[in-house]
């Protein structure tokens, strides 16, 4: 239940359409990332993701959703181009995508704006420019005043808000994210929701987010791929037809979020025998 | 359930994204952690304390022990028999060519033996069939101790300084090497992908994400490196004297073994673990501190 006081703290207008309804066949703007029969095997071991096909529309905010050790990270360091894929191929029309990990994995030895600076000068930006420009990406993540604070003086979630501004630094169309909220607490992961949200929206990146939590999903993505595990396949989608921000408390993400654990956890039975 | 619809989206106007920035400000502040800095008078008067208060004590009861058990001078001098040996080559002008000498060729023989060894551990480090190759045989050179290579170094290059160069080269460079190889294995490898993914080059990677993470481990090979480098150097002095060679503290400690001057023994003994003593605290533990509290890895006793 969302009681009338909390949302007039948080100040989000909720619209009370119907969260989500499974969707066949929509019709698809322009890629930004084109996965086709892709497949990925270790060595001669099995199979970790099989046959593999996914458009993703640019702009687009896709959570891929699946239990522990379904493959969905490899999925993503695959289009990440960290690892080969062993069969089909992968597209990202934008060229190079950024990446977050679950750890911020901010080099200890540089301040936070310095930590951004470098991946200004990875990306080509000249120097004159990247102090300025490192401020700004600090101010967009709300730590303007953190830029001089070195990795160990920061919080989990200030190390993580560092991370999204240095994935942002990279300039590049399409933003992986491997459970990068998946060490918070409750708290800070939901003010971060809210804040990635609102770079999304703000920078029209695609954002490609993998989590193992179904309410994280349901609160942030458009689209929804749910995948099974051994061997990782695409079983199931939502595409959220609500355009509006919605709260991880809303009844339309936990009625979503029932609906897509029902699914999942009739694919982890599958396992048991 | 009500419904704000909000149509002032204008920038900086954004009610809904300042709410936002003070929840954060107020979560960050809760979850920041506090310092407590201490002033460099306190920080130094700690540090400083316990090791003199020691060192009086020391001296002390050695004095105590001479008045109450008299034992034979010429077997067991005084604290002032000591100093009084330290004194008279001090006016003789030996103690401090000793000194500067040795510290001399300790220091040059250390940069020589840092750049040999950088490369030599950056190699192991980064290409396999040289570590499989070159790795055992370094960490062989490593426990082999350098007074060893004293004979063959005084056959191959006579009573000359590059014997000493040469033993405190083999005493110094497979520590380094092996430093900067252990500092290497200990980086994170989320580090590797995030440069990586940040689109480093080789030489990028290298030089802006593998040195650097690095570095506390390069660190304390170096002054491992050092301690070696300063140990083989006196092992080397005392056996290697004449010919073209300079007159070091090891030569200045044979000497007064020679002479029977036991007071004298003991006062250039001191001077060794002295000029040790002051290369840690002045040269090597500011950089380490430096270095280490700026990566928030300082254990809280050390801060």
């Amino acid at each position: 239940m969302t009681s009338p006081g909390s949302t007039v703290v948080g100040g989000i207008a909720v619209e009370a359409t119907p969260a989500a309804a499974p969707i066949i066949g929509r019709s698809a703007g322009p890629a930004a990332i084109t996965i086709d029969a892709l497949g990925k095997r270790y060595g001669t071991g099995g199979l970790v993701l099989d046959n593999i096909n996914l458009s993703i529309e640019a702009g687009q905010f896709v959570c891929l959703l699946g239990a522990s050790g379904c493959g969905k990270s490899t999925l993503l360091n695959i289009i990440a181009g960290l690892e080969k894929p062993s069969e089909g191929t992968v597209t990202v029309a934008s060229g190079k995508a950024a990446v977050m990990f679950q750890d911020a994995a901010l080099f200890p030895w540089l301040t936070a704006g310095r930590n951004i600076e470098l991946a200004l000068k990875l990306a080509g930006l000249a120097r004159p420019k990247r102090r300025a420009a490192a401020r700004e990406l600090l101010d967009l993540v709300n730590l303007a005043d953190a830029a001089d604070k070195r990795p160990h003086e920061l919080s989990g979630g200030m190390r993580q808000r560092v991370a999204l501004a240095r994935s942002l630094a990279q300039d590049r169309k399409v933003l992986l994210m491997d459970e990068p909220f998946a060490a918070l607490d409750a708290i800070t992961r939901d003010l971060l929701h809210e804040e990635l949200e609102r770079v999304w929206r703000q920078t029209g990146r695609t954002i490609v987010f993998v989590t193992h939590n179904v309410r994280e999903a349901a609160r942030l993505g458009e689209r929804i791929l749910l995948m099974s595990s051994r061997p990782g396949r695409i079983v199931n989608e939502w595409t959220i037809t609500d355009t509006g921000s919605r709260r991880i408390e809303s009844p339309e993400v936990a009625r979503l979020g029932d609906e897509i654990t029902d699914q999942l956890r009739e694919e982890i039975r599958r396992n048991a025998s | 359930m009500p419904v704000e619809s909000r149509t002032d989206t204008a920038p900086g106007h954004d009610p809904d994204h300042d709410e936002l920035r003070r929840l954060e400000a107020g979560l960050d502040s809760l979850q920041a952690v506090p310092e407590t800095p201490r002033g460099a008078f306190r920080r130094t008067l700690d540090g400083l304390l316990p090791p003199v208060l020691l060192l009086i004590i020391l001296v002390a009861a050695w004095q105590a022990y001479i008045v109450v058990a008299k034992p034979r001078p010429d077997l067991i001098p005084g604290p002032f028999d000591v100093f009084e040996a330290l004194a008279s080559a001090w006016s003789s002008d030996r103690l401090q060519i000793a000194v500067l000498t040795s510290i001399e060729r300790g220091g040059l023989g250390f940069l020589i033996a840092v750049a040999i060894g950088t490369p030599i551990g950056l190699l192991l480090a980064e290409c396999r069939p040289v570590r499989r190759a070159l790795g055992p045989l370094l960490s062989g050179l490593q426990v082999l101790p350098s007074v060893a290579w004293v004979p063959a170094a005084i056959i191959w290059f006579g009573l000359t300084d590059a014997t000493v160069y040469f033993v405190v080269l083999m005493g110094a460079v497979p520590s380094i090497a092996n430093g900067l190889v252990s500092g290497v294995d200990q980086i994170p490898p989320q580090l590797r992908r995030v440069g990586t993914v940040l689109g480093a080059s080789r030489f990028e990677m290298a030089t802006l994400v593998v040195l650097p993470a690095a570095l506390p481990g390069y660190f304390s090979g170096l002054k491992q490196g050092w301690a070696f480098a300063w140990r083989s150097l006196m092992a080397a002095e005392i056996i290697a004297m004449g010919g073209t060679m300079g007159f070091g503290l090891g030569s200045m400690l044979q000497q007064s073994r020679e002479l029977a001057d036991l007071s004298g023994v003991l006062a250039t003994i001191l001077v060794i673990l002295f000029v040790g003593i002051l290369v840690e605290l002045v040269v090597f533990a500011p950089v380490e501190r430096r270095l280490l509290r700026r990566r928030g890895l300082m254990a809280a006793g050390l801060r």
